[in-house]
């Protein structure tokens, strides 16, 4: 019986060795896929470039609303919004990526907006260029099904106050404080210019003036000129120029301190 | 005789046994090598990263609305990693070449390069949209 049992092993020993071998080999080559299909995984998150695709396509929807505020503020039509966003939607459809690319947008329509466009510039003491629009974007792919929406809201608000002070001889001295906002943050101006009414028209206030604006560099300017009128309230408007290149226009009204 | 055959067998069990782990030693080794096209992912977004870094305040557009390509060069030079090589050219809508210059650092020497397409819209008041190629390749 033992001999029978020694034989068995004997005779065995060479399927085993294989059996063995068999086992490694599967050992090897699973922790190997294993460690291949982890790290796999985390190159996917990091660097797949569909991520900075939507990055990218984002950054592009706010410079093209940006570059269409630009020119409405400066006197083009309104329609230039879904104009441009339309030719920014057809440059996307041309892009040669692997996954389908679905851009559309909205323009936003109220009171107040007209075709994503809002400029105000009537109100005493603030003007407002503003740009809205809302926008979805899907992406199909063989890895990737993406459907995401988000808002571009592009707004330049200026704020005037001042008053004026007597010197004399009939000349008065004006005084004000301008501010500038980007989406409701602080922001510089490019340029200021200032008209006063003098006798019913729109006088630009310059060196003659004695012109003086002072930056403190937090998107608030101090103004002052000098300007001889008989009459008891100085009508002025601020013409403003963002870093972006939107115009807005603010008045107000400035009585004797 | 038996035993000379249960010898030969043993020999060819053995063979066998050292040709199962070693197939798997190589099935490894190509898994690592396919590897390497993640790499060129890694390469992509460099790219993508680096002109939209370059997009962030609107300088891309200016540089192409200026057609001032030296300074573009400059710029793409500090953005892009040492060690990079690129090659870019700008088209308009209509895909007719945009740029007179050449803007590149140097040649490509490397097996590893890679494409990226990107739109550019222009932050100007006379709306622009270009289509920008990139081709990048790690310098050897």
């Amino acid at each position: 019986m033992k001999r029978c049992k020694k034989n068995f092993r004997k005779n065995s020993s060479g399927q085993l060795l294989i059996v063995a071998a068999l086992a490694i080999a599967i050992l090897i080559s699973s922790t190997t896929i294993y460690v291949y299909e982890l790290s796999r995984e985390i190159n996917n998150v990091e660097s797949y470039p569909i991520n900075d695709f939507i990055l990218a396509l984002r950054q592009n929807t706010k410079n093209t609303v940006v570059s269409s505020l630009s020119n409405a503020s400066k006197g083009g039509e309104k329609t230039v919004l879904t104009t441009n966003l339309n030719a920014l939607v057809q440059a996307f459809r041309s892009l040669h990526g692997l996954e389908t690319c679905h851009l559309t947008f909205t323009a936003l329509n109220n009171s107040n907006y007209d075709s994503g466009i809002w400029l105000s510039w009537t109100s005493n003491s603030s003007g407002i260029s503003s740009a809205y629009t809302n926008f979805t974007l899907k992406v199909y792919g063989m890895e990737t099904n993406i459907a995401e929406e988000h808002t571009v809201n592009v707004t330049t608000t200026v704020t005037i106050n001042g008053f004026y002070t007597k010197l004399g001889g009939g000349e008065k001295l004006v005084n004000l404080t301008c501010a500038v906002y980007n989406e409701g943050q602080p922001a510089l101006a490019e340029n200021i210019t200032l008209f006063y009414e003098d006798l019913g028209s729109w006088t630009l206030a310059d060196s003659s003036n004695n012109l003086l604006i002072t930056d403190y560099g937090n998107g608030t300017y101090f103004l002052s000129f000098t300007i001889s009128t008989s009459s008891d309230v100085v009508q002025v408007s601020a013409h403003v120029y963002d870093l972006r290149d939107v115009f807005v226009q603010a008045n107000t009204t400035c009585y004797e301190a | 005789m038996k035993s000379r055959s249960r010898g030969q067998v043993r020999i060819i069990e053995a063979f066998l046994a050292v040709l199962l782990v070693f197939s798997s030693f190589a099935i490894s080794a190509n898994l690592t090598i396919t590897q390497n096209t993640t790499r060129h992912y890694d390469l992509t977004s460099v790219g993508l990263q680096a002109l939209m870094k370059l997009d962030s305040d609107g300088s891309l557009g200016e540089y192409i609305d200026d057609r001032d390509w030296t300074a573009l060069l400059d710029t793409l030079n500090l953005v892009v990693p040492a060690g990079v090589s690129f090659n870019l050219t700008v088209y308009d809508e209509q895909m007719q070449q945009v740029n007179t210059d050449v803007i590149s650092n140097g040649g490509f020497s490397s097996q590893e390069t890679a494409f990226v397409e990107y739109v550019c819209a222009s932050r100007g008041s006379v709306f622009h949209c270009y289509i920008v190629h990139l081709y990048l390749g790690v310098a050897a």
